[in-house]
């Protein structure tokens, strides 16, 4: 036992110098903050930062009169492994509570944990990801304190060696939101175990206990201060959502708690060096709830910067209440809390080969970012590139649609519109539906080559996306073909013309406008068939032949 | 253990127990000495040799154990938990400066990992037998809101 202990207690001394390694418990220090952007830019640190940054920076401070947000973000995993970290019970969300547990989870005396491989996978996945490097070898270390919903009286996870560190996450701002883009360091991910369920009776006399989540495994993201806006530190929530669900490791769901962000913004007036008392603030369900509580928390901030009462920001933590648009103190934190971590005795180090690493590299997608600058190079749209990125299986369905031949501009006008507005009103996933990128390309392709026409297009895609089958095979059975005989054209556009002698008087008097309705007359009596250029020029000179 | 004792005075101590109180006191280096005052670094000289760490502080120590000691409880703890801490006393004076940290005690052979394959605990109604406080189908437990 003796030995163990000082084993660990040497642990420290070779890895003193690593000012990551606090940042959990304890205020980082100052050197910690200086963003990553800035130091990979300027050579000083005192150097007027030409950081990426800066156009927000600047706007900020347009907004916040004189004073500037620094904004950090930890967030909580939940991997989509079968089984819990360290013991084999399977864990599925809404599961009757407290039917999947074990002794191991329970924490009862005597149990062992074992660590699942997947989660490890999973870690170094995300890590490599995230850009970070990898520790060859790390360790789990107990985090001890005393809550009901914690069987064993700590929780396993990763102090002061986490398996991937100092990485780094690129995004795109939404263009609704002035656009731009941004680099986030990325401080460590560690692996660590999720704790049980906790709720309240209605009488409120006691609490109740649900342990099937105690024991899930969980990957914590902690970020660099280098947001510096509420909309950015959603989007680096959403891109983070975006890039586990690229990954698999996890369903990223914010509504279940898969993913959960933990936010802590602090505000100081611009030029000063030192940071403000920074304050966590929890409970927000969805990105545009992190957008909205954020600068919520800085205004709240400012305003009592202005108001000469910047010693009213005292270190709490706040929750955000949707319903009023507000944060509320939920406990102010007096003094540090004394974790007292030590090296986990029961697990083994995780030692990792580079081998095994270089096998989940090649395993690796195509990740968010890249794929962003692949569309980007195609010469799409900044709109259609981060809504075809957005969802992996929007991206892999427009992939696969060019590599049938489909042109891109074009697969992704129907993507982002007929294809989007039917999924958002069915509720379902692009990869749900009957339509397969083969016939969306074989509908692109038999547009362009002048078959149908764009109108007879989007009825073929909603039958297909809706019942299945084939592009030829709809328009063979309905008929569909367009109609580009130009002698054909001509008998109709005489037969609508004959049928409006009326109409006709008007247009030759001058209502030119009135070729609309004859385009439309003929259209309808082709059954939407009729080769749309074509119509408008036989129609044209026939309307204008006196 | 004299010989050693008597070799530790003339040691370096670890880097960490004489690293000075400037910078912020890691959790770490307050387990080290077991809920003593955070901020409190003991000067070198007087640090060198066994017993050289911090006394014991019984309250402190059953408050974070969340346990209740009697006095007399606390006069019959002490001097052992004392004897435990300066045991790790000696064992800090060891000079490790030439020694290859290692992370943890002993070396795994081979994989140390399960594959993730589920399988339910069969004996259920023993462990929800095991739990003192049971309102099926939750563990009920005194009433927690928003306390730490």
């Amino acid at each position: 036992m003796a030995l163990t202990l000082l084993r660990g207690m040497r642990t420290p001394v070779s890895l003193r110098s690593n000012t990551g390694l606090f940042f959990n418990v304890l205020r980082p220090r100052l050197s910690h903050f200086t963003t990553r952007a800035e130091s990979a830019q300027a050579t000083e640190p005192k150097a007027v930062p030409k950081s990426i940054q800066l156009a927000t920076k600047e706007a900020a401070e347009q907004n916040t009169q004189g004073f500037e947000a620094i904004i950090g973000i930890e967030t909580h995993v939940q991997l989509s492994t079968v089984t819990k970290a360290f013991c084999s019970c399977p864990y599925d969300y809404g599961s009757q509570p407290n039917s999947t547990v074990c002794p191991t989870c329970m924490g009862h005396p005597g149990t062992l944990p074992v660590l699942n491989e997947r989660v490890v996978e999973c870690a170094v996945k995300l890590g490599l990801a995230l850009n970070c490097e990898i520790s060859m070898t790390s360790k789990f270390d107990r985090k001890q304190y005393f809550y009901p919903d914690l069987p064993k009286g700590y929780q396993i996870s990763q102090f002061d060696i986490p398996i991937a560190k100092k990485g780094y996450v690129d995004l795109d701002l939404p263009v609704e939101f002035g656009g731009g883009h941004r680099k986030f360091g990325i401080t460590r991910v560690h692996m660590e175990e999720d704790a049980g369920k906790l709720l309240h009776s209605e009488s409120g006399s006691y609490s109740q206990v649900d342990l099937n989540r105690a024991g899930v495994p969980l990957l914590e993201i902690v970020s660099e201060p280098d947001m510096r806006t509420g909309i950015e530190a959603a989007e680096y929530g959403a891109e983070l959502q975006r890039i586990v669900r690229y990954l698999g490791v996890s369903n990223g769901n914010m509504q279940e708690g898969s993913l959960r962000c933990d936010v802590n913004v602090s505000v100081r007036p611009v030029g000063q060096s030192e940071f403000g008392t920074k304050v966590e603030i929890k409970n927000m369900n969805s990105f545009s709830e992190i957008n909205r509580a954020i600068d919520y928390e800085i205004s709240r901030q400012i305003m009592l910067h202005k108001e000469g009462q910047a010693d009213q920001i005292v270190q709490e933590t706040r929750l955000w209440d949707e319903s009023s648009q507000k944060t509320f103190t939920m406990r102010k934190k007096e003094g540090l809390v004394n974790y007292r971590y030590f090296p986990e005795p029961d697990l083994p180090e995780v030692v990792l080969t580079t081998d095994y690493i270089d096998e989940i590299s090649k395993s690796m997608p195509e990740l968010p970012e890249a794929k962003r600058r692949r569309y980007e190079n195609m010469g799409l749209s900044m709109q259609d590139v981060l809504f075809l990125a957005n969802d992996d299986n929007v991206a892999h369905f427009f992939d696969s649609t060019l590599e049938y031949g489909a042109d891109a501009k074009l697969a992704c006008n129907w993507i982002m519109s007929d294809i989007a507005a039917y999924l958002k009103n069915e509720k379902l996933s692009i990869h749900e539906t009957k339509l397969t990128p083969l016939e969306l390309s074989e509908l692109i392709a038999s547009i362009k080559n002048g078959t149908i026409s764009g109108k007879i297009g989007k009825e073929i895609l909603f039958e297909l996306i809706a019942k299945g089958g084939t592009v030829k095979g709809v328009i063979e059975e309905k008929d569909l073909v367009q109609i580009a005989d130009p002698a054909a054209i001509e008998a109709m556009v005489d037969k609508v013309i004959a049928d409006n002698p009326k109409q006709l008087e008007e247009y030759r008097a001058g209502k030119t406008k009135l070729q609309g309705f004859f385009a439309g007359q003929v259209m309808k009596a082709s059954k939407g068939k009729a080769n749309p250029v074509l119509l408008n020029k036989i129609l044209g000179e026939k309307l204008n032949a006196k | 253990m004299t010989a050693m004792l008597s070799a530790a005075a003339a040691i370096p101590r670890l880097r960490l127990v004489t690293r000075p109180a400037a910078r912020l006191p890691s959790a770490r280096s307050n387990w080290l000495r077991p809920l003593s005052s955070a901020t409190h670094v003991t000067p070198p000289a007087a640090a060198a040799g066994a017993g050289s760490l911090e006394p014991p502080d019984l309250h402190r120590l059953a408050n974070a154990a969340r346990i209740s000691l009697t006095l007399q409880e606390v006069e019959e703890f002490e001097p052992k938990i004392r004897q435990v801490i300066d045991l790790f006393g000696q064992l800090q004076a060891v000079d490790l400066e030439s020694i290859e940290p290692s992370l943890r005690a002993g070396t795994a052979t081979g994989s140390s990992l399960r594959e993730d394959k589920p399988e339910t605990f069969v004996n259920r109604d023993a462990i929800v037998e095991a739990i003192p406080s049971y309102d099926d189908p939750y563990i009920k437990v005194p009433r927690v809101l928003n306390k730490e």
